[in-house]
């Protein structure tokens, strides 16, 4: 089946600001897609490319096969989005907010919208003024999500709910990927990202550096290892090793900074009498840091 | 499922299309306008007893005025009969500033006060046609303000008769469409402006200034030789210089301010369609 979004060549820049750079990503039908990067990466230029309110200076990006451009008005009926930031109307409350949105889509089903504020916790009946950031983000939400759309785009969506709520997220989450609906959604919390998605793009200033399985992303990770050994080793044997990133020797232990297979540094500490070896499951945290590290090896361009 | 009435979202109305939703946004200052716009007529009714018998005081104070100040509270047929004095009062100053104010407010919020105010991404991720809302957002400034046209409309033919101030009905009429649509030419420049460039202040600033050189330009028009060729270049002048309240609609003139609402429209939806739109 056909990607559900695909990015061609897309370049977007606002003048001096740097925006985002030659993308080319697909989005594959039915799964959970993490666009991960700091802020100001270019996450929020990318989904608001795919939404038509800005336009790719060059390339394109086709969401649920159809242009961006040409097709906004059908994309945006077929789509959920979440805005990363945004205001919504402070004087009517949740229930009217979503009851317009609800009308400008025509034929939402009212009684999901009310399921889910009830899962969420949200209160219809108040001003949307009088609501805090994280309820307002939950009204955000709900009218993502209560059309039952094929594709959600969510920018930051966990942002400012509090724990039980973010739970409940993940849990539509999966009733969508369950229903084999996709879901596009950018964050910086990597812990969630490991939790939800199948396949994350990593974004550096406007560039892509990754687009990978999370599975393997990690398996290509710096992993922390530290080996104790009965004396003292020389930490020079482990530096020439092609997978050892960094040594640092601490009386008998070394601390080793290792990306991909620990096959090498495991042979090369056999040939020592070794009392114990710790080796860190690395997180995305770890992951990102492969790409985002100061260090001049830092990452590599793209996952073919 | 639950129940059948408890399967809403909300029992608010006028929420179905962003017409209906920009008119409901005014639900609490429309009133006011309404009232402060019929107030300003009614007082100007009430005062015309006292001008109508002081008619032959007033005429001799008028003809030693210079010729600027006949002109700017002057207008058709002397002050001292009904259409003279609501030309020189309510349709040369307070009537098209405040319709101005009131077209330039809601043309200059339609897109620009949204998309500042960080609501527009929202609306325009609905399947609802940049254009769509747009329209929408003009069609709302075009009724708000023919409400308020109607409303010193009806307040003079209602009203005016408790004080004898009695105009010739057609040409009042004439005097009063002139007025509105004076007022949406320059709420459709403000629209388009916003549309354009996504600044609210720009929105409101561009089209007030430009109101108030073209006021000066129509005025002082008659008067200084070398500003007599521009004049047509003014709005006001397609708004007041053919003396509606004396001499009914003029056509051509209508049709400049309508063709004036038109091409700032246009050149709204083409802008608006084209643009990358700030968070």
């Amino acid at each position: 089946m056909a990607d559900v979004v695909l990015a061609e060549h897309l370049s977007k820049s606002y003048g001096k600001q740097r925006g985002v750079v030659d993308l080319d990503f697909g989005v594959h039908p039915g799964e959970v897609f993490g666009y991960l990067g700091p802020n100001g990466a270019g996450k929020t230029t990318t989904i608001r490319t795919m939404l038509d309110m800005i336009r790719p200076t060059e390339g394109r990006i086709l969401v649920l096969g159809l242009d961006s451009r040409s097709d906004a008005v059908e994309i945006h009926r077929r789509t959920g989005y979440l805005p990363g930031e945004m205001t919504m109307y402070g004087r009517l409350t949740g229930g009217e907010y979503l009851r317009h949105l609800a009308a400008l889509r025509g034929g939402v089903d009212e009684a999901y919208a009310l399921q889910l504020a009830e899962r969420l916790g949200c209160d219809l009946s108040v001003r949307i003024h009088s609501l805090s950031h994280g309820n307002r983000r939950k009204v955000a939400l709900i009218q993502a999500f209560m059309h039952r759309p094929e594709l959600l785009v969510l920018d930051e969506p966990t942002q400012g709910l509090d724990p039980l709520v973010q739970i409940e997220f993940y849990r539509l989450i999966e009733e969508v990927r369950a229903e084999g609906r996709t879901v596009f959604l950018s964050s910086h919390v990597m812990p969630e990202v490991e939790r939800l998605c199948d396949r994350v793009a990593i974004i550096r200033e406007g560039r892509l550096v990754a687009v990978e399985d999370v599975g393997d992303l990690k398996a290509r990770a710096l992993r922390s290892i530290s080996i104790h050994f009965e004396r003292p080793v020389p930490a020079s044997a482990f530096e020439l090793l092609e997978s050892v990133r960094e040594v640092v020797a601490q009386g008998d232990v070394l601390h080793l900074t290792v990306s991909g297979p620990v096959d090498a540094v495991v042979k090369e500490a056999a040939r020592h009498q070794v009392v114990n070896i710790e080796s860190h499951e690395p997180t995305l945290e770890d992951v990102f840091l492969t790409f985002y590290g100061t260090g001049t090896e830092g990452g590599e361009p793209d996952g073919e | 499922m639950a129940s059948e009435h408890a399967v809403q979202l909300s029992r608010g109305r006028m929420l179905g299309t962003v017409f209906a939703k920009t008119l409901r946004d005014q639900r609490r200052s429309y009133p006011w306008w309404v009232v402060g716009f019929m107030g300003t007529v009614v007082m100007y009714a009430a005062v015309w007893p006292s001008i109508a018998q002081n008619a032959d005081m007033f005429e001799d104070y008028m003809k030693n005025l210079p010729d600027v100040f006949q002109e700017l509270i002057g207008g058709a047929g002397g002050f001292t009969t009904p259409e003279g004095y609501l030309g020189s009062e309510l349709f040369s100053f307070l009537g098209p500033i405040l319709l101005l104010v009131y077209a330039i407010g809601a043309g200059a919020r339609a897109i620009a006060g949204e998309e500042e105010g960080g609501s527009l991404d929202l609306l325009l991720s609905t399947p609802v046609r940049r254009r769509r809302v747009l329209v929408d957002k003009f069609e709302a400034m075009v009724l708000g303000t023919f409400g308020l046209a109607f409303v010193a409309w009806l307040a003079v033919v209602a009203l005016g008769p408790i004080w004898d101030l009695r105009p010739d009905l057609e040409n009042f009429t004439a005097a009063c469409l002139h007025l509105f649509l004076l007022a949406i030419a320059f709420g459709a420049i403000a629209l388009a402006v916003g549309s354009a460039t996504g600044s609210k202040g720009l929105a409101i600033g561009v089209p007030s200034g430009f109101a108030l050189v073209a006021f000066i330009v129509n005025l002082f028009g008659t008067t200084v030789s070398w500003l007599e060729p521009v004049r047509p270049l003014s709005p006001f002048y397609y708004y007041s210089g053919s003396e509606p309240l004396a001499n009914g609609v003029d056509v051509v003139h209508a049709l400049v301010l309508v063709a004036i609402v038109t091409v700032a429209l246009a050149f709204a939806v083409w802008r608006f369609e084209r643009r990358d739109l700030a968070t």
